[in-house]
């Protein structure tokens, strides 16, 4: 692999496919006698069921069963303690009280939670009798709202969890400049465009089909078979296409195995496909999080003590947690550093991790902060953090592997024409709109998991590429395409991969930016064992290229030949003839790389956003009208679906900083604008054009091709770039976001 | 959503006739509004009275202006030559409203019947007095952000959603409605109603009756028109607050001027005490904003959209200095 | 009313299989097309199980070139109709309530929700799906459109594409291309949650300036 080379953009290999309807979601495969499933969820946040009238909903036609805590079949795997989903939660009881299983009892334990699942044979007919379920309540009162139960946070367990000291945690109080501040974001949901759910079909008493919505069919297969204590190999999984995540797949919820479940019960497939609404109940979101951070600094702009605290949601029946503090410990050199991250137990449905998880709101936090400070300062703040920069990561003591944060800020700035920006705050207008320039950076853990990939090179050139890991949109396929293109040197065009199925071999889920470091690194191995086997094939005595060292050997275009002297090839084709074999086919795992804490190099993706806004001041109205993000991520596979992640991080973004809020009526205890007509995410003419600029260059640690992920930065720190631009643009500072046009009025 | 029966209609007397016999029949047009609300259980009418074969998608010049059949769809009214030239600010109006899918759905008629977006008006298991009379007002010490700052009620305070009625009451539109009991003609700005003790009534259709068109007489607005629509995001979203400004200038004098707002009232909002203050006065910010604080007078927040008392008043001058030219 | 002013052709009868009840039965029957007797006995939730068999009504619809002729339930969107019954998944559901633009397809042309359309309101109309844009078919040559999003990677996940592209189409065909601004705001009845956005204008703007026919 020639990785010092930048690779050149290629198209998709998914997009024929997508762009003629061709994909297939998960809702959309045919399995006969497919019945239609329809959940009917609880109206209060706490309490119980008091009476649930079936009746009318079982007699209704076409309905195949309604399915209560009263006649759930059972789930044999979940009589015993759960273990976690697979790839959920950690075993062991949570923080807020007792662990929910769906239809299981009466309890109520959040706003939506499943109270019946009626099966029809078609969905009009599932979806009307659904709304026949009539039910009664024992009400409890019920604690939904963090700002007011922030005194009963927890610290979680787990190392990771800890609070963090480095030098005096008081160390900011006393230096020359202080800031202290507190930042909050709301309830954020994922909202991918495709609608959750699952379709399972029993094809025999112990085995099932089961096409997923799912960020690992790994997972969700491993879920599936320890909830029906059966064989993992019984348990097919299948998703190939995937309408969007950002993190909500990354576990099973209860509610794919119940279909499992009822699917064999009425022994025909069953399909579930939640509402709109329900997916702002059922499927997680990212949790409301409280934070506050103290900040000293010396006059020449170096930071003395810095210290930052979160206190985010989750439920009473799971504890969820994410790296919220994280950045904090390593993004400045600054000798006095605490970190403290808590959890509060809240009668709502878990959260779960969406895209840049805790590190995202942490960022918002943290480099809003850093732009607060800078002001007080009368610095720039690209010149504050520079200041403040650092070399090695002082949270580890150890270099970081690669780091071009320097240059990434210089391009970033000049590429959004940072010299426009007027360090006074309000003082740049165009006619009645106010303008206003920010920046801010962002960071991402980077690592190599452990995956298998096979690779099976035919005759003829092709070569197929197999892995079970899902492409929910980053362009994983196009990724793996091109780093087997570089090593066999097989013409993309003439490389096929398969992936999104728990029969192929061994991936970890889609999430947290490892996939191309991770599955790249097994399609890189394999791919590298194919070629060696080659050249082993090609030099054997006899052949035009004995003797030649492997290293003077190219393998490309169908042939294997000796650099410098063309005329010296073989054919693949007649080396698998000689060999007798039809094809070369290999399988490899590759191995992950040791713990974070036990590396020599602290292994991080960097990015830098520059936003300028534009806001109207008398109507409070704000507009991105540039966009700029810098990725930092070691080399890049896919230049093309790279620079599509970036500007999708951007699209969050903007949506994180301006729009996005789901709100919950307290006294009711539930999200009231539950739908896309009032849960605002960007649309089109939110967003500018977006120009994305990425360095390029390989970490030379973290994996053969020296890439590290990039969908996570995308979005980390977006949101405090536009925060800080609104403040350049104004002079007006908003803490909580989103920035809606009321919180510019109320301040003004 | 319930089964129902569906029938279709080519002429308006079957139409009327299909509706008056019981109240749980109800037209069908572009079905933008009636089948969201059917799918939420909101509306669950047993007969659907399919309307749109029926002839009334015309826009004709009349002898005193323009008719505008009420099954016109929004993009066909809003991109119609003779709307453009004379009416722009119905245009404007129209193409502020939802996207452009649902603009070619959505009817002229349907566009004034669509109903509130209130959230609580569209969970079934919240209180809404306008849903469920008796019920409670979910919106009022709740999520009412989006909510009304005039002539609300005790039992409601939301708001009528439409951008195009915003321009069709500035520009004195009349409401031609065919009933069992005959023909009639609603002044546009009599058509919605406020709140008062029957929220659950939006407007003053009585049952049965169908629109037919809505008449806009001439004017001398066109060239000093402006919608100025204030959202969360940059479109497909509803207003938080609206305006819209027909000026008729001389020089720099305000001859005449219509100006009404939206997403502010249980109606589209029309300000008049604000009008009879700007005509014959010069086009300057500082009458704009003395104009702005009488539009202003008897305005009442309810806590969450408490903001529209600032940002209301606000855009009414933006949007006279853009319909007036002098931004 | 009388009778006879109703059976005059003013009532389009989509039951034709129920023509001969209708003649007999009273103006309001005439303008049912369920059974009343079916539907008292629903009503009073005798046997809802009984009106299965009076709920399907006959449609008449050319999609994608092809006639159809069904029977299906009046409460049945297009969107499901295409998806559930016709296999034609291409056509996506983002929400099922007009605010994301997933099921984009064109009715007689134009681009409308297809999960807030009723089946049965396109009786005798034109539907176009993404799997009918392609003059080729699914396997042939690619729309324009198709290619300009290939190129310029207009999505990433791929659930809105194709409500994208029948939208796209439709903004040029429209006349709303004229400029990047002008189809941000003309493409904003679609979401992309991956946030393609800015790809998927450059793509708009690339078939625009090519001239191609949309
Ligand atoms: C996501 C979304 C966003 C939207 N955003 C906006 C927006 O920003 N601004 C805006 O203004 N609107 C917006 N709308 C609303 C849209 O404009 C209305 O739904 C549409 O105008 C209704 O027209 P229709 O023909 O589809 O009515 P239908 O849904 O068919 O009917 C609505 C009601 O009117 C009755 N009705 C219809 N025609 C007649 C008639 N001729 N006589 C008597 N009664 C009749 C029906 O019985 C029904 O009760 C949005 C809608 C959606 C779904
Ligand atoms: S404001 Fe009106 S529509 Fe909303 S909850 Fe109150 S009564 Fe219902
Ligand atoms: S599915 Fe029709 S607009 Fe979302
Ligand atoms: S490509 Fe995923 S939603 Fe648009």
């Amino acid at each position: 692999m020639t990785k010092d080379t930048k690779n050149p953009p290629i198209d998709r290999v998914d997009g024929r496919m997508k762009v003629t309807g061709g994909a297939k979601y998960f809702a959309e495969f045919e399995m006969p006698n497919t019945t239609y499933c329809v959940i009917v969820g609880s109206e209060i946040a706490k309490g119980a069921i008091a009476s649930l009238d079936t009746k009318k909903a079982a007699g209704a036609p076409g309905v195949l069963g309604v399915f209560t805590h009263q006649n759930m079949p059972p789930i044999p795997g979940w009589d015993a303690p759960v273990q976690g989903n697979g790839n959920g939660p950690p075993p062991g009881p949570p923080s807020g009280g007792e662990k929910y299983r769906i239809l299981h009892t009466n309890k109520i334990l959040f706003y939506g939670q499943p109270m019946a699942m009626v099966v029809a044979d078609t969905f009009e007919r599932a979806t009307y009798a659904a709304s026949l379920v009539k039910a009664t309540y024992t009400k409890q009162p019920h604690q939904t709202d963090l700002t007011k139960n922030l005194e009963k946070g927890v610290t979680p367990k787990g190392p990771r969890f800890e609070d963090y000291l480095r030098g005096n945690a008081d160390a900011y109080k006393s230096a020359p400049v202080t800031l202290e501040v507190k930042y909050t974001i709301p309830i954020e949901v994922h909202q991918p465009m495709e609608l959750h759910g699952v379709l399972a079909g029993w094809t025999g008493d112990d085995k099932v089909m089961v096409y997923a919505k799912t960020q690992g069919v790994k997972g969700t297969q491993k879920s599936v078979a320890e909830a029906f204590k059966i064989d993992p190999n019984n348990v097919h999984v299948h998703t190939e296409f995937m309408g969007g995540g950002f993190g909500m797949g990354l576990r099973t919820w209860p509610q794919e195995i119940a279909v499992v479940a009822i699917a064999k019960k009425v022994g025909r497939p069953v399909k579930l496909v939640i509402t709109r609404n329900q997916m702002f109940s059922l499927v997680g979101h990212r949790p409301t999080t409280v934070q506050t951070i103290n900040m000293g600094a010396d006059t020449n702009g170096k930071l003395v003590g810095l210290s930052h605290a979160a206190t985010g949601e989750t439920a009473t029946y799971e504890d969820f947690t994410e790296g919220t503090v994280s950045m904090t410990k390593f993004m400045y050199a600054c000798p006095n550093v605490s970190t403290k991250y808590k959890i509060v137990p809240l009668d709502r449905g878990v959260p779960i991790w969406m895209r840049g998880p805790g590190e995202a709101t942490g960022a918002f936090a943290l480099e809003s902060a850093m732009d607060e400070m800078a002001t007080k300062l009368k610095l720039d703040p690209i010149e504050f953090r520079l200041r403040n920069y650092t070399e090695t990561d002082p949270e580890h003591n150890r270099p970081y592997s690669d780091k071009n944060l320097k240059e990434a800020y210089q391009k970033g700035a000049e590429a959004i024409g940072w010299s426009s920006r007027k360090a006074e705050p309000g003082s740049n207008r165009d006619s009645d709109w106010l303008v206003g320039y920010g920046m801010s950076s962002g960071t991402f853990n980077a690592s190599k998991g452990g995956a298998t990939a096979r690779a099976v090179l035919n005759a003829d050139g092709t070569l197929l590429l197999q892995c079970s890991v899902t492409d929910i949109g980053p362009g994983t396929g196009t990724a793996m395409t091109m780093i087997a293109h570089n090593v066999l040197g097989v013409p993309v065009e003439k490389i096929k991969v398969e992936y999104g199925d728990s029969a192929l071999p061994n991936s970890p889920q889609q999430g947290g930016s490892t996939i191309t470091s991770t599955v790249g690194s097994a399609v890189h191995q394999v791919c590298t064992s194919v070629k060696k086997s080659l050249i082993d094939m090609a030099t054997q005595s006899g052949t035009p290229l004995a003797g030649i060292k492997a290293d003077d050997l190219t393998v490309a275009d169908g042939f294997v030949s000796a650099d410098g002297d063309s005329s010296k090839k073989v054919a693949i084709a007649d080396l698998l003839k000689k060999a007798n074999l039809t094809t070369l086919d290999k399988t490899e795992e590759s191995k992950a790389n040791g713990k974070p804490d036990e590396q020599k190099y602290s292994m991080y993706s960097f990015s830098v956003h520059f936003v300028q806004v534009r806001v109207n001041p008398s109507t409070g109205v704000v507009r991105v009208s540039k966009a700029v993000s810098v990725a930092d991520s070691g080399r890049i596979i896919s230049p093309k679906t790279a620079a599509s992640q970036m500007i999708g991080g951007v699209a969050g973004g903007i949506g994180m900083a301006l729009t996005e809020e789901a709100v919950i009526d307290h006294r009711f205890g539930r999200i009231v604008n539950n739908n896309l007509a009032d849960y605002h995410v960007a649309v089109s003419a939110d967003v500018p054009h977006t120009e994305t600029i990425v360095i390029d260059k390989p970490d030379p640690y973290i994996n053969p091709m020296g890439a590290k992920g990039m969908g996570e930065i995308a979005l980390i720190g977006f949101a405090a770039a536009v925060a800080n631009a609104v403040f350049n643009a104004t002079g007006q500072r908003i803490r909580d976001l989103p920035i809606t046009p009321d919180k510019l009025l109320r301040t003004a | 959503m319930n089964q129902f029966q569906y029938m279709r209609v080519t002429n308006p007397k079957a139409a009327v006739a299909a509706v008056s016999k019981d109240n749980t029949t109800m037209f069908l047009a572009g079905g933008t509004n009636l089948i969201d609300l059917m799918k939420r259980g909101v509306e669950a009418p047993e007969k659907l009275v399919d309307i749109t074969r029926i002839p009334l998608n015309t826009i004709e010049k009349t002898a005193t202006g323009l008719r505008i059949g009420a099954l016109a769809k929004n993009t066909a009214v809003a991109e119609h030559e003779l709307v453009v030239k004379n009416f722009p600010l119905l245009s404007m109006a129209l193409n502020a409203g939802a996207s452009p899918q649902l603009r070619n759905m959505a009817t002229i008629g349907g566009n004034m019947m669509q109903r509130t977006r209130c959230s609580y008006f569209y969970d079934t298991a919240l209180p809404c007095n306008k849903r469920e009379p008796g019920s409670g007002c979910g919106a009022i010490g709740g999520y009412n952000r989006m909510h009304a700052i005039f002539g609300t009620s005790t039992k409601c305070i939301a708001v009528h959603p439409s951008d195009m009625c915003i321009a069709l009451v500035a520009l004195d539109a009349t409401v031609n409605v065919s009933g069992p009991k005959g023909d009639r003609r609603i002044p546009f700005a009599d058509f919605h109603r406020l709140p008062g003790d029957t929220p659950q009534k939006d407007n003053m259709l009585q049952p049965g009756e169908l629109i037919m068109s809505v008449d806009l007489p001439m004017n001398g607005f066109a060239g000093n028109s402006h919608y100025l629509k204030v959202r969360d995001r940059a479109s497909y979203a509803f207003a938080l607050v609206s305006v819209g400004v027909g000026l008729k200038m001389s020089g720099n004098t305000i001859q005449d001027v219509r100006l009404a707002m939206g997403g502010v009232a249980h109606k589209p909002w029309r300000l008049t005490e604000a009008e009879k203050f700007l005509k014959g006065k010069p086009a300057t910010e500082a009458t704009f904003k003395q104009a702005a604080e009488l539009a202003m007078k008897g305005a009442k927040g309810h806590g969450e959209n408490d903001f529209k008392l600032t940002m209301a008043p606000n855009s009414i001058v933006e949007a006279l200095k853009t319909a007036a030219k002098t931004a | 009313m009388k009778d006879d002013e109703i059976n005059d052709g003013s009532v389009e009868n989509p039951g034709s299989s129920r023509r001969g009840f209708l003649k007999q039965s009273s103006a309001l029957a005439a303008l049912a097309m369920t059974p009343p007797a079916a539907l008292t006995a629903v009503e009073k939730g005798l046997d809802e199980k009984l009106a299965v068999a009076f709920e399907q009504i006959p449609l008449k619809v050319e999609i994608n070139g092809a006639m159809q002729q069904l029977k299906i339930e009046p409460r049945v969107t297009l969107l499901d109709l295409l998806r559930e019954q016709l296999n034609l998944t291409g056509t996506k559901k983002g929400c099922d309530y007009g605010q994301c633009g997933a099921c984009t397809v064109h009715v007689d042309g134009q681009r409308v929700n297809a999960c807030l359309t009723l089946a049965m309101t396109t009786d005798g109309c034109k539907v176009t799906t993404i799997e009918g844009l392609a003059e080729g078919g699914p396997e042939g040559k690619l729309h324009p459109m198709q290619e300009a999003f290939i190129k310029h990677d207009g999505f990433q996940c791929g659930y809105c594409t194709p409500g994208q592209i029948m939208s796209a189409v439709a903004c040029i065909r429209e006349g709303h291309a004229k400029n990047p601004d002008e189809i941000r705001e003309y493409m904003s009845g679609n979401i992309c949650r991956c946030g393609a956005y800015s790809n998927i204008v450059d793509a708009i703007m690339d078939v625009k300036q090519g001239g191609a026919k949309v």
